[in-house]
């Protein structure tokens, strides 16, 4: 039987060196100037306040999944939806308008490393409900992650109530809306060595 | 005023990414009422190609470029009304229709693609995100442009590439617009498959391939 759950106390820490390889930078940390450095600091306070970190999740038993070959072998399927809402990327999108390229691109550089790190805390909560069910689990993957096609997007966006969370999907592109957003899937294995994971 | 000087500061304040010097300057070639064709040329156009320059030899990076690039655009800003005004023509690499594909609302790289190219003297006619095929080519025609750009983002979104080349011919129009294609699931050879023109992967490479398209350089 489905579980439904929602994540929202999430700890978002971004680093500022993931941010300047994002950004184009190969140079060491110390040789950056100091504006590129000011204009991150000042930009990640900014998205501090523009964020609404959620994920939305339900935890199917295998036999109410649709059966895509990738669940196959699975005891249970935990399916997950997560965003850090809209309000970094309307500013991305301010800051364009105003000519501040710059401001944007390092805005949006840090919006998606946030997004991606509500996917890693959201993966680590839902690994160790798996563990909880004496179930092993597999890695996070996402709709577009061969041989998982990008339209499999709707059987998660199906099983789950994603405007809870703000999110949408373009029923032909299946894209997100907002982008910020990353569904995933784990599979849950009574069978340890089906599990893909190094750490649980 | 020592105008050779005044080409030197235009350029430091550009190579720098000094936006209120570079708008300073500008403004004040147009209250002396220099010839602002020529400040362009002898001024920030330098400029904005030593940056390239400063970019091919790894000493500048992105966040310096789209500095420079922001510069440019506020500069521009004020010297072509100027010249508009004075029913002066000014100076294009030629004109560009730039837009993300239907379904697409990725826009942050088509915006630097974008921005880069009007730093580089090329007019940009910028659609935004999610633009319906059709309006590239109404717009394209509209406008008389020579090259149209278009960034799609997922492996969705990059078929509209194709569609819209498909248009083209279906309208005769294949041909009479270069097509450049990029975005993070296309590469050169979804490109030439398709039959586009030109593929950049990134702002400054775009950049390139536009004067290469445009037969501005080999």
């Amino acid at each position: 039987m489905s579980t439904l759950g929602r994540i929202e106390n999430f700890k978002i820490e971004v680093e500022e060196r993931r941010i300047l390889r994002l950004i184009g930078y190969k140079k060491k940390e110390n040789e950056i100037n100091s504006t590129i450095k000011n204009l991150i600091i000042s930009e990640k306070k900014k998205l501090a306040s523009l964020m609404k970190p959620a994920s939305i999740y339900t935890i199917l038993d295998y036999e109410e999944t649709n059966k895509h070959p990738v669940f196959e072998k699975a005891e249970k399927v935990a399916l997950c939806i997560c965003s850090i809402g809209s309000g970094a990327e309307q500013e991305v999108s301010e800051l364009i308008n105003r000519n501040e390229i710059l401001k944007a691109m390092i805005l949006d550089a840090l919006a998606s490393e946030a997004a991606g790190e509500v996917a890693r805390q959201s993966d680590r909560i839902l690994a160790q409900k798996a563990r909880e069910l004496n179930l092993w689990p597999s890695k996070r993957f996402s709709p577009g992650y061969k041989p998982w096609p990008l339209k499999e997007q709707q059987f998660i966006f199906r099983a789950l109530p994603p405007e809870e969370i703000g999110v949408k999907l373009n029923p032909t592109s299946w894209m997100m809306i907002p982008c910020k957003s990353t569904p995933f899937r784990i599979n849950f294995y009574s069978d340890k060595n089906l599990s893909t994971r190094k750490k649980y | 005023m020592d105008k050779q000087q005044f080409f030197e500061q235009i350029k430091k304040s550009v190579i720098e990414g000094n936006k209120e010097e570079a708008v300073a300057l500008a403004k004040k070639a147009t209250e002396e009422k220099l010839d602002l064709n020529e400040v362009i040329e002898k001024g920030y156009v330098p400029a904005i190609q030593e940056v390239g320059d400063l970019w091919e030899k790894g000493e500048y990076f992105l966040p310096e470029l789209i500095t420079s690039a922001e510069c440019m655009k506020a500069a521009m800003g004020i010297l072509q009304p100027e010249l508009a005004k004075a029913n002066i023509p000014t100076k294009s690499c030629g004109k560009v229709v730039i837009g993300t594909v239907e379904g697409d609302i990725h826009d942050i790289g088509k915006n630097l693609v974008a921005s880069m190219l009007g730093a580089n003297g090329f007019e940009v006619v910028d659609l935004g995100a999610d633009v319906k095929l059709d309006q590239f080519i109404k717009k394209a025609q509209e406008e008389n442009a020579d090259l149209i750009c278009l960034s799609a983002l997922l492996t969705t979104t990059m078929l509209g590439q194709k569609k819209l080349i498909e248009m083209l011919k279906e309208k005769n129009l294949y041909g009479q617009f270069k097509v450049m294609v990029g975005g993070a699931p296309v590469n050169r050879q979804w490109a030439e498959n398709i039959g586009a023109d030109g593929y950049a992967d990134n702002a400054i490479t775009a950049v390139e391939e536009a004067k290469k398209l445009m037969g501005i350089t080999s």
